[in-house]
């Protein structure tokens, strides 16, 4: 182990002067490290396997050399470090053991922060935040090497045993597909994704001026056959070419699900439960900005099966279950859904104790009798947690809140189904795309606006005895036996020429977490798929508008927000006067 | 680019470089008042269209225009500088100049009364914008422009959506 110096300066002189460069390497090198990090989790349930390591050393040896060809010393150093381990691997003279496997996840990682990094160290010329952890890992690795393979009482043993190995052992992660080796993978490129979006959006463009054509009052009243086949043609070009452009955007989910297999590998040895893992669907694709999104909740959400869900060995033991618990990860379509499902065998939601440490928390009032189905819900009020022991898993009661809203925020839903002692499954619904939705436009005076229609729960015509007012302010619709809060749309963002008597406006029921608002528009226009923009930061402090959509006859229409609407009941006199 | 260093090096220093200044200029009118803005700038000039209001933003703040595909905001610049309103007439046009806040470049409509020309100002032609009191605001101004007997007001409107860029979220 050479001191390093100062390894912050000089190293990053080539990539400052090419940012092109810089986000190339990164980018590379962040794929060769997920590759890796898959790659070493299959190895660890067949660790002679040749082949296996050889695809864990062929892309450290690329890391290393691209790192070395642009003097990234400390990227460089490290990566070195580890392929003299896998070497001595593959020339047989140091088996990998659970201790080698770790070295080198904890290298991967290391790595993987090492580069998040680098761009930021270009831009501002700070020193690595991880040196200190690099010059000890480095270190970890030479001692490792000097003092032999950890595997090699293991192996023997192994041999004779039967595959399940007692709890806290490694656990196999087995990924119900094996990852595509390069070779068969199919040829891509890659593309900023800006030149995607502006391509995406052209399409889109494309789409509206087409149908503004199609509709165009000239060419409808023509009778010319021909004209009409050459439009129907236009017509079935440009959706095919809004869906392929529409197909660039998805991608598969198995990244995300590769990282699981990660998390339940590290939480099994931590826990000390025996987790077997088993992917399926990692092939569905989905908008990168799901599967982005989708990362963290989902990270939670296993963590918090793995530590309420499954149960200790002991208990497992005492209620006749298999050793060895099983967490299946799964995505497939189901209508123009993606469904992911995140299901352990353990011990099932404890409605009773949910419902008991709701009371307590004042979440719930005390004697009301909920359903289970309503109880198993409470779970994602903010500051609910049953664990009795915070463990540094979970348990602090943040995290099944911030899930559902990060779910919310993609538009999607989550189901619970559970058993006592059988298991439980979580179901993630989310739309294929956060690009469009499904909108019902309504006209307020001579505005339009889009409402997502997954919001609305119903609209209607209030008979006059319907509405209920408060100091001369009409400010509440009953619908049925249900009185609900109503928000005057025109009133609220001051549009002129609003319907003012509501017996002739359309009443909109909204929903917003179990919250409805009765938004009165002038009336209901029809449905339609619109294309979200955004409006920019230069409007996001305005509530109530989640963005704009390009309407049939080219204007923007305001994409309503139903969770902000709601937000701002009560405020709408006070606007009005402004 | 030139445009933008003089501004940086205008607003920085607070000293005024009419050199830097010199250049090409859309100019345009306001009421009897002419304006300036450097011609880099500006991305294009369109017609009036029809402009979607969004709600809880400054009265300046006209709303959003799509602009091939991208949604933009559109400022009345007699709004903003407290000329009264007047209808748009056949001459009414909107330009689409660049601007750069803190955090990003955005486009943004200007509706201004009618475009006049693109002029070449040379850096003699350039004064310094003076101290007119309080009364008058000369954060927008670069400097004032002394052509054919006409003073003309020189724009910088990278300031005009404010340090953030965020106009929104103004509930009474």
């Amino acid at each position: 182990m050479e001191p390093t110096g100062s390894p912050s300066g000089d190293e990053l002189a080539i990539l400052a002067a090419d940012p092109e460069m810089l986000s190339m390497f990164v980018g590379e090198a962040l794929d060769h490290l997920g590759t890796i990090e898959s790659v070493v989790l299959q190895l660890e349930s067949a660790p002679a396997d040749v082949k296996l390591l050889n695809d864990v050393f062929r892309p450290f040896h690329t890391v290393k050399g691209n790192a070395g060809a642009l003097g990234v010393t400390s990227v460089q150093e490290l990566a070195h470090c580890v392929e003299s381990l896998l070497d001595l691997a593959r020339a047989g003279t140091h088996a990998m053991g659970p201790d080698e496997f770790d070295i080198v996840l904890r290298a991967v990682d290391l790595l993987t922060a090492m580069m998040r990094e680098l761009p930021e160290r270009v831009a501002t010329g700070a020193p690595s935040a991880v040196t200190a952890r690099r010059d000890a890992l480095m270190e970890a690795v030479d001692a490792l090497i000097a003092a032999g393979s950890s595997a090699a009482q293991d192996i023997d043993g192994a041999a004779d045993t039967s595959p399940v190995v007692e709890a806290g052992a490694p656990v196999a992660a087995r990924p119900g597909v094996t990852p595509r080796r390069a070779s068969e993978a199919t040829s891509t490129i890659k593309v900023d994704t800006a030149k995607l979006d502006n391509l995406i959006d052209m399409v889109g463009e494309l789409v509206i001026a087409q149908s503004i054509l199609a509709e165009d009052p000239n060419l409808a009243r023509s009778t010319d056959e021909r004209l009409g086949r050459r439009l129907a043609q236009l017509n079935r070009i440009t959706s095919d070419l809004q869906r392929s452009a529409m197909s660039m955007r998805m991608v598969p989910i198995r990244q995300v699900f590769q990282k699981m297999a990660r998390l339940v590998r590290d939480l099994s040895r931590q826990s000390g439960k025996n987790i077997e893992l088993v992917l399926q669907g990692e092939e569905t694709e989905l908008d990168r900005k799901v599967v982005e999104d989708i990362n963290d909740p989902l990270m939670h959400m296993v963590r918090n099966s793995v530590d309420h869900g499954i149960e200790s060995p002991a208990r497992r033991a005492a209620a006749g279950k298999p050793a060895q618990a099983t967490l299946r990860l799964s995505a497939s379509h189901e209508g123009g859904n993606v469904v992911i499902e995140i299901a352990d065998d353990g011990a099932g939601l404890d409605t009773d104790r949910i419902l008991a440490k709701a009371i307590a928390g004042g979440l719930v009032a005390a004697g009301t009798q909920p359903s289970p189905a309503d109880v198993h819900q409470l779970i994602f009020q903010p500051g609910f947690s049953t664990a009795e022991k915070i463990t540094e898993i979970s348990g602090r009661g943040v995290g099944m809140d911030v899930v559902r809203r990060n779910i919310d925020a993609l538009r999607g839903r989550i189901d619970i189904h559970t058993a006592r002692g059988q298991g439980t499954t979580f179901s993630i619904r989310l739309p294929l795309t956060l690009a469009i939705v499904d909108g019902i436009l309504v006209a307020v005076g001579r505005e339009r606006f889009v409402i997502p229609a997954f919001a609305v729960r119903e609209s209607l015509r209030p008979k006059a005895e319907q509405v209920h007012s408060v100091y001369g302010q009409p400010c509440m619709v009953q619908v049925r036996d249900r009185l609900i809060p109503s928000l005057h749309l025109g009133d609220l963002f001051g549009v002129a020429g609003a319907q003012h008597d509501i017996t002739s406006a359309t009443v909109v029921v909204l929903e917003d977490n179990g919250r409805p608002t009765a938004l009165i528009v002038d009336e209901l226009i029809g449905k339609q798929e619109v294309v979200i923009k955004s409006l920019g930061h230069t409007f996001e402090g305005v509530r109530g508008v989640a963005g704009g959509a390009i309407l049939g006859d080219g204007r923007v229409g305001l994409i309503l927000d139903a969770g902000g609407l709601a937000g701002l009941l009560g405020k709408g006199a006070a606007h009005h006067a402004a | 680019m030139d445009a933008t260093t003089a501004v940086d090096e205008r607003g920085s220093a607070g000293g005024f470089n009419a050199a830097a200044l010199a250049g090409k200029y859309l100019t345009f009118s306001l009421g009897s008042e002419e304006y300036g803005l450097p011609v880099l700038k500006v991305r294009e000039i369109i017609k009036v269209m029809d402009i979607t209001p969004v709600p809880q933003v400054p009265a300046h703040v006209k709303g959003v225009i799509n602009l091939r595909g991208k949604v933009i905001p559109v400022i009345d610049l007699r709004a903003k500088f407290g000329l009264p309103a007047q209808d748009y007439t056949e001459r009414t046009c909107i330009v689409v100049v660049d601007v750069a806040t803190t955090r990003e470049r955005v486009m943004l409509g200007v509706i201004v009364d009618a475009v006049s020309e693109v002029l070449n100002i040379a850096a003699a032609e350039i004064d310094q914008t003076p101290d007119f009191g309080e009364q008058v605001v000369t954060n927008y101004m670069l400097g004032l422009a002394k052509v054919k007997n006409t003073v003309k007001i020189l724009l910088d409107l990278d300031c005009v959506l404010g340090a953030e860029g965020a106009l929104g979220g103004r509930i009474s």
